[in-house]
Order: structure tokens, then sequence, then C-alpha cells
């Protein structure tokens, strides 16, 4: 009412009114502009909680600390060749095609000569390329260290591909619909299978993690908490565990071997450690 | 010069023009066949691979945004910069760009292994990738360019009859600054992105660098010129008839070589300082390894720096040359074209030669290949068609090239 007053008795003394409309616009544009802004950049989707949590909204794995911190060790010296680990892989996982394959292996040559045989499943980057590029938030990393996937979120635009250098990831070019030729010699398919269309990886079969520490098992200790390809080595080459654990099968072989990462320079911090095909004693 | 539409009688014309349309809906229907076969059987139709997941289709999508660069280009020049001398090739620059995203979203749509997601970028956001920012820039962009186009629809007969549409295209086309402004932002964000999109990749040597965005967001710049001059030249000499004004045209061609001599300049520098004045060892094994499977030497020396860089450039920024409206249009094609072929260069060097990551000498990806199928040649002509059919429809039955009379200006 005052205020309604006021602004008469000003026209009446041929007054501006206190404020005019275009300086009314103007405050309250900057004000709703400035309220948007920082309600973006404080709790919305700019806020550093919405940037620092990839695919948090619907991936709880990725929330909060977990005490694991799941590692792998391949030891090249001691490794024959055979190729368990990688059917095994197959068999588990249930990726029939020999292209598809999460666990590679192939026959090499170190510069001094020696003919060794070179195996890698994923290396679970800390600093993943394909986990940063994802448009979706597909690929995330767990808290616990393994870099897994939504497939059920994934478009299929294969940037993780074109972002791994070490050649990884693996997409569905067609349906996958022949029989596992690696069941039941090697082991039974324990997850789904996917569907055409996606990229699918290795997992450091987090389906036994989970269901094994649920069962107040030790992954890397107890078989059925332990990947495949670990399981199935007739040598001992591939050791799991939790590297926060300094009695873990995993923190002893980083202890007792030299260990080196595949490509360090590349700046992605891989959790697979390798002891070269020529040992040499600690 | 002959003058064409007096001496080829107007049903020859006629009959040129049902040939033209009638080829490319020949090319689009193949197209469209080619498609239906991606989407039932899936990529398998491809000749990609886990080792190359991109090829020609992202090459085309990338070459058309970086052609459809023009409309961002010009309706910042004129609307935001005020130089209303270009405003009579504003129209046909949003046209061309609204086209070239088009085709480029087609592309994308058919790339993807899972079109049916197209939208989660939108819903789940990583706004840690590059490309979580591209599709967002690109959705909202194509939505200023409609924007941008739709009081040209709003005006032609057709619409006549709901006069209410002819006032709400007057009000879009009194924003018109507010979407140059906006369409800025947004295309300086995607275009360089698009190029960032490999240059972020720490572990492909050959990619990673921080002027790749830089030159991405140049080169388009050139070429969104070049795309949108020469396809207004193009029409004009079917036509006989003289669209925007020789000096306007001289002056375009000037700041398209500026563009491009720009890129070049940075280009240089890029070459130099990774494989000239420096041994980056990435980069050195990657382009030894393209040496010896690929033409990729030669195809960026001879078609990418000089038939598509060095050669247009002098053509438009010599006054005589300039002059001959065939060498400026030879220079305009060049550009296109050595555009197209660095997106090609761009995409399949850092897959083709994989970084190295096996302890051994022996194994690990040494070299990657890929062909592209014809099922997938047969749906990037078909998207091409897709796009010079709606140039052919637009520039007939809209009023693309006949310039507004701003009553305030």
């Amino acid at each position: 009412m005052s205020s309604n007053n006021r602004l008469e008795v000003d026209k009446k003394k041929g007054k501006k009114p206190l404020i005019s409309r275009k300086e009314f616009l103007q405050i309250a544009g900057a004000t709703g502009g400035a309220t948007l802004i920082t309600q973006l950049i404080t709790s919305g989707p700019l806020s550093p909680e919405a940037i620092e949590g990839i695919g948090e909204r619907t991936h709880p794995s990725a929330k909060g600390e977990s005490k694991h911190t799941w590692c792998m060790g391949i030891d090249l010296s001691t490794c024959i060749g055979c190729q368990y680990c990688v059917w095994a892989c197959q068999a588990t996982n249930d990726v029939p095609g020999d292209e598809m394959r999460w666990n590679v292996g192939f026959p090499e040559r170190t510069e001094s000569g020696t003919d060794f045989f070179m195996t890698r499943p994923c290396l679970h980057c800390l600093e993943a390329p394909c986990v940063k590029v994802c448009p979706v938030g597909a690929t995330w990393i767990r808290n616990d260290g393994i870099v897994t996937m939504d497939y059920d979120r994934c478009i299929g635009c294969r940037y993780c591909e074109v972002a791994c250098p070490y050649d990884v990831r693996r997409f569905n070019w067609k349906a996958s619909t022949q029989e596992n030729p690696y069941h039941p010699t090697w082991g039974s398919p324990e997850v789904e299978r996917r569907a055409r269309g996606v990229v699918e990886k290795c997992t450091f079969c987090s389906h036994r993690i989970d269901r094994g520490l649920e069962q107040g098992l030790i992954p890397g200790v107890d078989r059925e908490a332990t990947p495949a390809c670990v399981n199935i080595c007739p040598v001992n080459a591939r050791v799991f565990g939790d590297h926060n654990d300094p009695k873990s099968p995993i923190s002893v072989f980083v202890r007792e071997n030299e260990t080196f990462l595949l490509r360090e320079d590349f700046g992605t911090e891989p959790k697979v450690h390798y002891v070269r095909p020529e040992k040499e004693e600690v | 010069m002959a003058r064409f539409d007096f001496s080829i009688p107007k049903e020859a014309r006629q009959r040129a023009w049902w040939i033209w349309i009638g080829s490319l809906l020949i090319l689009l229907a193949i197209g469209v066949i080619g498609a239906i076969r991606v989407f039932v059987l899936g990529l398998q139709v491809t000749g990609l691979s886990d080792q190359v997941p991109w090829g020609l289709w992202i090459t085309q999508d990338l070459s058309a945004i970086a052609t459809g660069a023009g409309a961002f280009t010009f309706s910042a020049v004129v609307y935001l910069f005020r130089m209303k001398k270009y405003q009579p090739i504003a129209r046909a620059a949003v046209f061309v760009g609204f086209l070239g995203y088009s085709s480029a979203m087609l592309a994308l749509a058919l790339d993807i292994g899972r079109p049916d997601r197209f939208w989660h970028p939108l819903v789940f956001w990583n706004v840690h990738s590059v490309l979580w920012e591209i599709t967002w820039c690109v959705i909202l962009y194509s939505a200023v360019l409609v924007l941008e186009f739709l009081p040209i629809f709003f005006e032609t007969k057709y619409f006549s009859r709901w006069p209410q549409l002819k006032t709400y295209g007057e009000i879009l086309h009194k924003a018109s600054p507010v979407f140059a402004g906006v369409g800025l932002a947004l295309s300086l964000l995607h275009q360089s992105s698009l190029g960032a999109t490999y240059g972020v990749l720490s572990g492909r040597a050959i990619w990673y660098s921080p002027s790749l965005p830089v030159m991405f967001i140049l080169s388009a710049v050139a070429g969104g010129i070049a795309m949108t001059l020469l396809l207004t030249m193009i029409v004009e000499k079917l036509n006989n008839k003289q669209i925007i004004s020789r000096q306007l045209q001289f002056d375009i061609s000037r700041i398209a070589g500026f563009a491009l001599l720009a890129y070049l300049y940075l280009k240089l520098w890029d070459w130099a300082s990774t494989s000239y004045y420096s041994n980056s060892p990435g980069t050195t094994e990657a382009l030894a390894l393209l040496q010896s499977t690929t033409p990729y030497t030669q195809t960026f020396w001879w078609i990418e720096i000089l038939l598509g860089g060095v050669i247009p450039a002098i053509i438009l920024l010599s006054q005589q040359l300039r002059r001959n409206d065939r060498y400026t249009m030879l220079a305009l094609g060049l550009i296109i074209v050595g555009v197209t072929i660095n997106r090609w260069n761009v995409t399949l060097s850092g897959l083709i030669a994989p970084p190295h990551w096996s302890p051994g000498i022996l194994g690990g990806v040494l070299s990657a290949s890929y062909l592209p199928t014809w099922n997938e040649i047969i749906v990037s002509l078909g998207i091409i068609a897709y796009a010079l059919l709606a140039f052919s429809f637009g520039v007939k039955y809209l009023p693309i090239y006949t310039p507004d009379e701003d009553p305030a200006h």
C-alpha cells in the first residue's frame, strides 16, 4: 500500500518512480540468472559432486570408499603358454567367439631373444581412458578399483575402443547366437551374454568377488571368489587379491618380485602387475 | 559469357532438373536399402573392427559438421558483428549448415550400435567426456539452426494461409542476434571438441595434441565458408543469374583464404614441433607404421597440405586469380576435399597405427587395416543424396536466395 501511495505521490509531483521498468527488469534478470548459475554450480549438474561421480546416480558401487583394491599379477617367466586362462575366461564369461576374447594370449619374444607367452586381461586402470570418454557413463570405476560396464546403458558409440590404448574392449558387431565351444570343458557361463550393439570387457570376474565377499570368502585365496583365469592356471603364473591387504597374494607378489606395468608412460595407472620373462631375483 | 537460359529451351532445362532429381532419388533409395541392412544385420556389414571401430561414417559425420560451419560463421558476422554486407548469403549458410548437421546425425544414427538409445547422453551425464559435450552441443545447435531457418519456411506461399505463422517467423527473425550468439558459443565448443575427441587421448601419440581442437575449428571455418559459397556459385551459374554481388563474392573468398592460411600456419607448427624439431617416440613409431602400410604420408602432404591448403589459399588470396570464377570454384572445391581427407586421415591414423603395449617385439596389434564395405559406401552416398536433394528443392521452392529487405536497416 505504502509503495503504491508513494508512486502516486511521485506521479503527482511529476517525479520519476524510484525504479524504472527497465531497471527493474535488468535487476530481476541479473538476480534470476545469478540464482540459476549458483544453483547449477552448487547442487545442479555442474556441482563438484555431480562432476566427480560418473554415473553415480545409478551406480552405487562408485560411491564412497572401499576397503579393497583388487589387483592382478602375471608372472611371464612362469607362464608356459597353455592358454587355459584364455579359454577359462571365454567359458566363464560366455564369450564364444575367438575374435571377442577379453583375455588375450599370443606368443612373444623379448629384445634379447627369449621366447615367452604374453597374456593380457583388462588392466583396470585407475585413470582409465575408457571411463573418461564414455558419453553416457556406461563404463565406470567401482570404489574397489574394478572398471566395469552397464550393458543396458551403452549406446555402442565405441569411443571407449578408440580411447583404450591396450586393445581391451570388444564390440558386439553381430548377435552372438553360437554355442560356447569352451563350455563345459573350461567352465560354465556365470554371466549373461551381451546383446548386439554394445561394447563389453573383462570384469576381473566381479560377480565372483561380490558373491564371495557376501559369503565371507577372500578373493584371491578362496577359489569361488577368484577370477577364472587365475584359478585355472596350472603353474600359478597369475595371482589375484586385495592390494590394501599386505598378506594378500598380490601384495606378496609385488613385494617379492620386480614388477612392471604395461606402458606406464600412457599415464593410465594400470592395476595388473607383470614380472618380466627373464626373471630378476630381488 | 553465353546467356544460358535463352539458348537452352525451357523443356531441356526441365528435363535436366528431373534427371538430376531422379538420379539423387535413386541414390537415396539405394542408401535406404543399405541403412535397412545395417539395422537388420547390425554393424557386421561394415568393414569396421575392434581395432578400427571408426571409419567412413565418422569421417562423413566430421566432414559434414565441418562444412556446415558456414552457418555459425555467417550468422556471427552478420548478426553479432553487424557486417550487413554479408546478409545476402546468411540464409544459404544457415540452410547448408542445417543440411550438414542433419546429414551428420543420420550417419551417427547408423554408426552407433544401439540407435534406440540415442537419447541416453541427455539423461545419463558424464561431464568428463568430450563426446557427451559434443552430443549436447550438436543437439542444441541443430535446434538453433531450425529456429533460424523456420522464418524462411513461414515466408513461403504455402504458409501464407496461416498469417499468424508469419508473425511468429518475424519474432524469430528479430531474435536472430540471440541465435547467432548462442550458435557461436555452441559451435566454438563442439567444432573444437570434435578435434579434442582425438586430441585428449594420451595413449595414442599421433593424436595426443593440444593443437588438434584448434586445427579442427579453423579448418571448419574455411570449409564451411567454402561449402556455402561454392553451392551459391553453382546455383548462380546454373541459373545464369547473379545472386550475390561480385564484390561480396571476392570478400567472402578472401575470408576463406585467410581462415585457410591460419589453419595452415597452425598445421605447420604442429608438424614441425612434433616431427621436425623434436623426436617423440610414439609419433615417430606411428608415422613409420603408417608410411609402410598406408598412403597416409602422400595424402597428408599432397592432398591435405598442397591441394587442400596451399593452392586454394594462393587462389583465394590473389587478387587476379580470385577474379576468375573458375579458379575460385576450384579453390573452394579443393578446400572441401582437403577438409574431408583431413578428417579421414585424423580418424584413421590413430587407429591403423595403434600404440605398442606388449613388452615383446613380435606381438600385440602391430597395425590394423580398414576398407569400407559396399554397404558403408551406399549408405554414405545416400546421405549425400539426401543433402543434395534437400538443397535442390530448397533453392527451387524456398526464398533462400531472395535476401529479405530488413525494414529496420
